[in-house]
C-alpha cells in the first residue's frame, strides 16, 4: 500500500521532471504564477497598499473548508453540507456568546455541532448507505433548515466583543498577521502532516483509490470515511466561528454557496472526484487562485456577470491540468511497471542461463 | 422629467432644508399615525398602533366594526407568503403584517391561515420561488403574497394559471415597474395579479441614495458602488435611479464597481479590492444594506476614516435594517434608504382585507413612502421597526 501521495509521486517517478508533471498542484501553481503575472503587469496597485494582505484574509474561510474538503474528497467522498454546517456552527458560537457564556465554550459548542454533523454525514453514508452526494445534500438541508428555524430568518447580531474581531481577523493578532491566517495555517499543516505522515492518511489515499482492495487489506472503510467526514465537520465549525466574527452577524443564508467553493477550491488544488488523489498544499493554493481571480475582477472593473464564467472557466483549465496530469502518471506508472518486468525477465533469464 | 421626480429634486442648502423638513414632516406622519389609526376601509396607508392595542381607533365605530364583522362572517383566509430568501428584511415585512393581522380578527372576527416559504438555496435564481407558489395553487390557497427573482413572464403564467383556480395573487417588493407597466388602457396594467405593493426602486431607493450623496458632498466626489448580482432586477432598477441622480451633479463621478452578491462578507472584499484602487474616494454606495455594512467594515480595515459631516468616506446602503440602525448610531454607516418594510407589511394585509372581504377594487400599484435614514432621524426609524417586532401579531 502507498505510504502517501508524496511518497506515491516518488514511486511513480524517480526522474524529477516526472515527478514534477504528476505532481496534482501543478495546475494551480501554473495558475497562480500566471494571474499574479497578469494582475502584476496590468495592475499597478495590485501590489500596492493592502491588495495581497486583504486577498488572503478573504480567502481563509474557503481555504479552511477545502482542507476539509480535499481530506473527504482523498477518501472517495464529497460534503456538500460544508457551507451550511459552517453556518450552523457560526450561529452556534453566536448564540452561545450573546447568551453570556466564554467565548471559549461557544467555540466547544461550534466545534460539537461540527463533529455531530460529520458523524452522521458519516452514518448516513456509511451505515445507511446513500450515496456521497446524497447523504451530504440531506445534512445541507438539516442543517441549513435548524438555522433557519432557530433565528427565524433573522440575522443574530450583538454577539461581538472585541476579543470576537481578533478571532474574525478585524484586528490584527501580533503585526500585520490575523488570527484566522494562523489557523489556517495550524490547520493546514496539521492537515499535511496527517495525511503524510501518518496511518490514518494512508487509509484515506487507500479507500479513495480502491475501497475494496482496502476493505480486503483490513482496513475499516465505513471507519475511515467517517473520520473523513468529522474533519470536514471540524473544519466547516472553525470556518464559522471566524467568518462570525469577519461578518459581524450571521445571517439563516450566511453558508449558502460556500459548498461549491471548497469543492472548486479542492479540484483546483489538484483533488479528484474519483477519490485518491489530493494535496492539502494543493487546497490552499487553489482557495488563493479563486480568492485572486475574484480580486482581478474588481480591480479590472469586469461586470460581475464575468465573475462566475471567470470561475467556471479556472475551474475547467484545473480539471484539464488534472487530467493530463493524472495521465502523465499513469504513463509513468505503466513505465515503471514495464521496467521492473523487463528486469525481474532479465533476472530469471540470467537464472536460468 | 416627471412631476414624481420634480418632487424628488432637491438642491444644496434648499436639498439639506428640504431634508430635514421632510424627516420631520414624517416624524410627525409617525406620531400621528401612531395617535390617530384608522379603520381598513378607509386607507391603503391606515395607520394603528404597533403596540397591538384595538379599539374604537382602528375598529371605526361601533356600527362600521358589526357591519365589517358580518361581512367576515367568521371567514378564515387561507394565505401565503413567498419572499425569496428568509432574512432580516422580509421577517420585518410579515411581522408587520402579522400585528394588521391581528387587529383585524381582534375587530371583525376574521381567522387567519399562515403558511410562509421561502427560496432556501438560490433565492437569485427565482427557481424555488416558482415550485413554492406553485404549491400554494395546488394547496388551494386563497391569497398568496410573491416577492421573486424568478423571471416575470414566468411568474406571469403562473399567475394567470393560478387565477384561473380561484387563487388570487398580490406582489410585494418587487420589481414590476422595469417594464413600465401602462394602465393607460388596462386596467391590470397586463398583469395577473390583484395588486402590487411595494416602492420604485429606481427613484425611492436608487434616485434619493444618488442625491443623497450629491447633497452631503456639495455635488462633488467620487463614488465606488457594490452592487448585488448582475441580472438582478432590484440591482438594474436602483442601479438606474442612482446613476440618474449622480448624472444631475456633473462634479459627481462614479469611478469603479464590484458584485457583493447582496452579501456582508462579499460586500467587504468587494470594497476591499475597490478601496485598494480608488484609496480616495468620497462615497460608497451599497445597493442594500448588508453590502453597505461590509464596505463600513472595509473602511475600518483599511484605516480610512468615516464620514463626519465634513470629511471622511460616505456609505450609504439601502433596506432600513433594524441592525444596521445602530451602525448609522454610531456613524459606521452614514445613511441608509429605509423602504419601509412595516408600513409595507401593514398595507400587503389591508389590501388583501379590502379585495378578499369587502369586495373593493384595490389599485394594481400601491407604492408606500421610503425615506432616508441618517444620523439625524434614526431614532424614529429604529423605534417604528422596534415596535413593529415587539407587536402582538404571530401567525
Amino acid at each position: 500500500m502507498m505510504k502517501s501521495r508524496t511518497l506515491d509521486i516518488a514511486t511513480v517517478s524517480r526522474n524529477a521532471w516526472e515527478r514534477l508533471v504528476v505532481d496534482p498542484t501543478l495546475g494551480v501553481i501554473s495558475l497562480l504564477v500566471i494571474f499574479s503575472l497578469i494582475a502584476a503587469f496590468a495592475f499597478p496597485v495590485f501590489y500596492a497598499g493592502n491588495n495581497i494582505y486583504n486577498l488572503v484574509g478573504s480567502s481563509i474561510t474557503v481555504m479552511i473548508l477545502a482542507i476539509g474538503m480535499t481530506i473527504v474528497l482523498i477518501s472517495g467522498g464529497i460534503d456538500l453540507s460544508v457551507g451550511a454546517v459552517m453556518a450552523l456552527c457560526a450561529g452556534t458560537a453566536a448564540s452561545v456568546v450573546k447568551l453570556g457564556a466564554p467565548l471559549w465554550v461557544a467555540f466547544l459548542c461550534a466545534l460539537l455541532v461540527g463533529v455531530i454533523a460529520g458523524l452522521m454525514n458519516g452514518f448516513l453514508v456509511t451505515r445507511v448507505g446513500l450515496p456521497d452526494f446524497i447523504g451530504t445534500l440531506a445534512m445541507l438541508g438539516l442543517a441549513s433548515g435548524v438555522l433557519y428555524i432557530a433565528t427565524q430568518g433573522v440575522p443574530i447580531i450583538g454577539y461581538m466583543t472585541s476579543e470576537y474581531y481578533v478571532i474574525g481577523g478585524l484586528e490584527p493578532l501580533v503585526g500585520p498577521v490575523t488570527l484566522p491566517m494562523v489557523v489556517a495555517l495550524v490547520l493546514a499543516l496539521s492537515a499535511g502532516w496527517l495525511l503524510s505522515r501518518t496511518r490514518l492518511g494512508t487509509h484515506f489515499f487507500a479507500v479513495g483509490s480502491n475501497a475494496v482492495a482496502a476493505r480486503q487489506s483490513g482496513v475499516s472503510v465505513r471507519w475511515v470515511k467517517t473520520q473523513a467526514y468529522v474533519i470536514s465537520g471540524v473544519c466547516a465549525a472553525i470556518a464559522g466561528v471566524i467568518l462570525a466574527g469577519r461578518n459581524n452577524n450571521v445571517p439563516a443564508d450566511l453558508g449558502t454557496g460556500y459548498e461549491i467553493q471548497a469543492i472548486s477550491a479542492a479540484i483546483i488544488g489538484g483533488a479528484s472526484l474519483m477519490g485518491g488523489r489530493g494535496r492539502v498544499l494543493g487546497a490552499v493554493l487553489g482557495s488563493l487562485t479563486l480568492a485572486l481571480a475574484i480580486n482581478i475582477i474588481n480591480l479590472a472593473g469586469v461586470p460581475s456577470s464575468f465573475q462566475k464564467i471567470v470561475i467556471g472557466a479556472i475551474l475547467l483549465l484545473a480539471v484539464i491540468a488534472n487530467y493530463l496530469s493524472e495521465l502523465a502518471r499513469n504513463a509513468a506508472l505503466r513505465r515503471r511497471a514495464k521496467r521492473d518486468s523487463q528486469a525481474s525477465s532479465l533476472e530469471r533469464t540470467k537464472k536460468e542461463i | 422629467m416627471s412631476q414624481e421626480q420634480l418632487t424628488l429634486r432637491t438642491h444644496g442648502a434648499r436639498g439639506r432644508a428640504l431634508k430635514r423638513l421632510a424627516a420631520f414632516a414624517a416624524s410627525g406622519a409617525l406620531v400621528v399615525g401612531l395617535a390617530a389609526c384608522s379603520t381598513v376601509g378607509s386607507s391603503n396607508n391606515a395607520g394603528s398602533t404597533a403596540s397591538g392595542d384595538v379599539g374604537t381607533a382602528v375598529c371605526g365605530s361601533p356600527e362600521e366594526q358589526a357591519a365589517i364583522t358580518a361581512a367576515v362572517d367568521g371567514r378564515t383566509l387561507k394565505v401565503g407568503y413567498t419572499p425569496p430568501i428568509l432574512s432580516e428584511f422580509y421577517t420585518q415585512v410579515e411581522k408587520s403584517a402579522f400585528n394588521r393581522m391581528h387587529e383585524l380578527e381582534e375587530c371583525y372576527g376574521i381567522q387567519w391561515e399562515w403558511a410562509r416559504q421561502g427560496a432556501l438555496n438560490d433565492a437569485h435564481s427565482g427557481v424555488e420561488a416558482v415550485g413554492i407558489v406553485q404549491n400554494f395553487i395546488s394547496n388551494e390557497f386563497d391569497a398568496v403574497f410573491v416577492c421573486s427573482a424568478a423571471p416575470a413572464s414566468t411568474m406571469q403564467e403562473i399567475y394567470a394559471a393560478g387565477s384561473e383556480g380561484g387563487v388570487d395573487f398580490y406582489q410585494f417588493n418587487s420589481t414590476e415597474e422595469l417594464a413600465n407597466p401602462s394602465q393607460a388602457d388596462d386596467p391590470t396594467g397586463g398583469l395577473f395579479t390583484v395588486s402590487n405593493i411595494g416602492y420604485d426602486d429606481r427613484w425611492q431607493s436608487g434616485y434619493i441614495a444618488g442625491l443623497y450623496l450629491a447633497e452631503e458632498l456639495n455635488g462633488a466626489g467620487e463614488i465606488i458602488q457594490i452592487l448585488g448580482p448582475s441580472g438582478s432586477d432590484w440591482t438594474k432598477l436602483r442601479q438606474l435611479g442612482f446613476e440618474a441622480a449622480i448624472s444631475e451633479y456633473p462634479g459627481m463621478t462614479i469611478v469603479g464597481s464590484a458584485d457583493g452578491g447582496y452579501v456582508r462578507d462579499q460586500g467587504l472584499t468587494a470594497a476591499q479590492d475597490l478601496l485598494t484602487k480608488f484609496p480616495d474616494v468620497d462615497a460608497i454606495y451599497g445597493e442594500n444594506e448588508d453590502m453597505a455594512l461590509g464596505a463600513s467594515q472595509a473602511i475600518d480595515l483599511a484605516g480610512l476614516q468615516h464620514w463626519d459631516g465634513t470629511s471622511g468616506i460616505i456609505t450609504i446602503g439601502a433596506d432600513g435594517l433594524l441592525s444596521g440602525m445602530d451602525s448609522i448610531r454610531q456613524g459606521k454607516l452614514s445613511a441608509t434608504v429605509d423602504v419601509n418594510s412595516v408600513e409595507m407589511g401593514r398595507t400587503m394585509i389591508d389590501t388583501l382585507f379590502q379585495h378578499e372581504i369587502l369586495g373593493m377594487t384595490v389599485a394594481q400599484f400601491i407604492r408606500i413612502p421610503t425615506i432616508v435614514v441618517d444620523q439625524s432621524n434614526v431614532d424614529w426609524a429604529e423605534a417604528k421597526i422596534a415596535a413593529s417586532l415587539a407587536g402582538p401579531g404571530n401567525y
